[in-house]
């Protein structure tokens, strides 16, 4: 079954196109990579996969849900970390989930809450405004924020990016654990070395359009390592 | 980096954010729409010159520059706002100084002197443009006009300066800025209400106006005025400057999680109490309540002060009863939803299952629960003081239901983005023909109250049931309008 089914995606600002008719499949339980150089569209993708935009042609169907018609559904289906970390600046970090679990009108939500609390070790930020916190803890609260709810797919857009090399391992072997459970990760990112360690399948994106998917030693084809081929791929 | 080139760059800064509201043409046009406006105004000026003698005329305009420059130069509030909030994916220049050699105290001034021509180019200049282009008409003097232009903006810049000063106060010290309110609200009360300080001292723009032709022909004194009313420019803003602190860290705050404790009592609104209840705490938090407080109360003073002025001051007899207060404190709500679109950005919400209407439909009741009782204390409170209680009957739904259409008609025209939307002409046109006309309406049935009760109060009704079908109309409408955007588009 597939997690995510997105066909002649495309997305146009102004002119200049974004995305053009991008096809792309991730089978549940996968957990997908999505690479490519500085505006190459990956964020554009995560976010009209999640309903946070519109595409200009195409559709898409995220776990079985039109991501056009039904943002909302989608949203409350899976779990996003944007790009940018922003949680709400003058919630603690406590609130911030508090509030995300009773949106997302969750059962238990004190023990998730615990739990996420320890996983991140955020016991000491917990009566601190957001807007007071480092851009890694921000980050780790987006991170507990998107699991809250346990949800079967979860989108990533450089969840590492602002984690010391503690939390990168522990987040690295949670996600390992979820999707041997049965989650679907896609992630964007920048880091080929995690990507080399994580991912079951990626694709390279390049000025809107996907230039290459397949497994990891498809991707490496006859250079000795992802980076090279990387490079090959997208002409730099 | 020089100021010039800091001042360009903030310039085309301001220009590319308002154009990204609506669009180039759309927002350039903003100037023309102004030009025309002042051109019908002088056209039809004879008859308005009339009722109002030239001298009130332009001690109102004088006074409305004032209170215009007042209200936008709040630089100290709005820096703070930029250095210490996220944006979301936005930022600006005036928060470079924290990663590059730069001065914050000279981009604080950099903002002022961006605004002051901003606004100049805006609305100032394009009005004075319109003034010009009715000469054949109404044949006005080019140098009266000139005269108007000068003072108008040395008025305005006063205005704008000493908001500056008084919001800078408030990056140092909350008691120094209460104080600083305290002392010029005194200064105004003393001249508004026993004359006790000149008005020139506080106008010295007005004051040289009324030595100039067509009013007066006292050159020298008008000199003296202007460099008056320029030192105290330069000292107030002067003075901002120094004040503001070249390193701004913003105090880390500790708080108790509130959240639970506000969301169980408010468990009965299901999801939209989940947004209510952050929005509560969010104004709480973030300093807002004080801040919707004051601008909410700071023109009802001045509509007090104001009608107080016509009526015994002027000796114009006009019936400032208590139904007109309640229609005029019923439109100044937009101010106050403006305010909830401020607290902070949105973008994060668009992780979580909830849409725009919704949240916009959160602050809506935000509004109504957080200050139906500030309006309607206020009408309660000014009947009172003016003994006019017998009217309160009428003057309570008034407020209520004009102060609901006005919060619902700027939430279906600018959304979560208010103070952006308000520049798209388009916005503002329809905004201003669906408030402007029934406070009119309302304003002139008021002073029909005493000659014919029965009248008025019929008008009034058949006003406030057209208003009330209309805020339905809008708020379902808001659902339609607003599905489709996203947070932070």
């Amino acid at each position: 079954m597939s997690a995510i089914l997105a066909a002649q995606l495309g997305k146009r600002y102004g002119h200049t196109d974004a995305l053009k008719e991008v096809d792309l499949r991730v089978e549940a339980g996968e957990f997908f990579g999505l690479f490519g150089p500085n505006g190459a569209g990956k964020t554009t993708m995560l976010r009209i996969l999640t309903g946070q935009l519109r595409p200009t042609s195409g559709g898409a169907q995220v776990l079985d849900v039109n991501v056009v018609e039904e943002p909302l559904r989608v949203k409350s289906l899976v779990g996003i970390v944007p790009e940018v970390e922003s949680p709400p600046s003058y919630l603690t970090a406590f609130e911030y989930l508090y509030f995300v679990g009773r949106v997302r009108h969750l059962e238990s939500l004190e023990s998730r809450i615990a739990r996420w609390f320890d996983f991140f070790d955020l016991d000491e930020n917990r009566t601190s405004l957001c807007k007071d916190l480092s851009k890694g803890t921000r980050q780790k609260l987006m991170l507990a924020a998107a699991f809250l709810h346990d949800p079967a797919l979860v989108f990533l857009d450089e969840p590492f990016i602002n984690l010391d090399p503690i939390y990168q391992r522990k987040l690295k072997d949670f996600l390992l654990g979820y999707v041997a459970h049965g989650g679907t990760v896609l992630m964007a990112s920048h880091l080929l070395d995690i990507a080399e360690k994580l991912c079951d399948r990626v694709a390279v994106i390049r000025s809107g359009s996907i230039i290459a998917t397949g497994t990891l030693n498809e991707i490496r084809g006859r250079d000795t390592d992802l980076e090279s081929a990387f490079l090959r791929l997208v002409g730099a | 980096m020089t100021m010039s080139w800091l001042l360009g760059f903030m310039l085309k800064e301001e220009f590319r954010v308002h154009a990204s509201y609506s669009s180039r043409t759309m927002f350039l046009s903003f100037p023309f729409i102004i030009t025309m406006f002042a051109l019908s105004i002088a056209v039809t000026s004879g008859r308005l010159l009339a009722y109002t003698p030239l001298t009130d005329a332009i001690l109102l305009l004088h006074v409305s520059v004032f209170l215009y420059g007042l209200s936008v130069g709040a630089f100290g509030f709005l820096g703070r706002q930029y250095l210490e909030r996220t944006n979301g994916t936005r930022n600006y220049i005036v928060a470079m100084p924290a990663i590059l050699p730069m001065h914050l105290r000279r981009t604080f001034f950099g903002m002022f002197v961006r605004d002051s021509i901003f606004y100049v180019a805006l609305l100032l200049a394009p009005a004075t443009i319109g003034l010009m282009i009715s000469i054949p008409v109404t044949h006005f003097r080019l140098t009266s006009i000139g005269i108007l232009f000068g003072t108008a903006l040395l008025s305005f810049l006063l205005g704008m300066s000493l908001s500056f000063l008084v919001s800078t106060v408030y990056m140092r010290s909350r008691t120094g800025f209460a104080a600083a309110v305290i002392g010029v609200s005194g200064i105004f009360g003393a001249a508004g209400t026993t004359r006790a300080i000149p008005l020139s001292w506080i106008l010295p723009g007005l004051a040289a106006h009324q030595n100039l032709p067509p009013l007066g022909t006292n050159a020298g004194a008008a000199a003296a005025l202007i460099l008056l009313a320029l030192g105290t420019v330069a000292g107030l803003v002067v003075g901002a400057v120094l004040l503001v602190p070249d390193r701004f860290e913003p105090p880390a705050v500790e708080v108790r999680d509130e959240l639970p404790r506000i969301l169980s009592r408010l468990r009965g609104f299901d999801r939209i109490g989940t947004l209510l209840g952050k929005e509560f705490l969010d104004l709480q938090r973030s300093g807002t309540f004080a801040k919707m407080f004051f601008s909410f109360v700071t023109p009802l003073l001045f509509l007090s002060f104001t009608a107080w002025f016509v009526r015994y001051g002027l000796q114009v007899p006009v019936g400032f009863n208590t139904v007109f207060y309640a229609g005029m404190v019923g439109f100044f709500g937009v101010i106050l939803y403006n305010w909830l679109n401020n607290v902070d950005a949105t973008d994060y919400l668009a992780t979580v299952p909830v849409s725009v209407p919704e949240v916009i439909r959160a602050k809506l009741l935000a509004f109504l629960l957080l200050t139906t009782w500030i309006s309607v204390g206020f009408v309660v409170t000014i009947a009172w003081l003016n003994a006019d209680t017998r009217l309160l009957w009428l003057a309570i739904p008034i407020v209520v239901v004009t102060s609901t259409y006005i919060v619902v008609l700027t939430a279906y025209l600018t959304g979560l983005r208010t103070n952006s939307f308000l520049f798209d002409p388009g916005v503002l046109a329809r905004f201003s023909v669906m408030s402007i006309l029934p406070d009119f309406g309302l304003t002139i049935l008021s002073f029909t109250i005493d000659r014919d009760l029965r009248f008025a109060a019929t008008g009034i009704g058949i006003v406030l049931a057209v208003l009330a079908a209309t805020t339905y109309i809008l708020l379902k409408g808001i659902d339609a309008k607003w599905r489709g955007t996203e947070f932070g588009e």
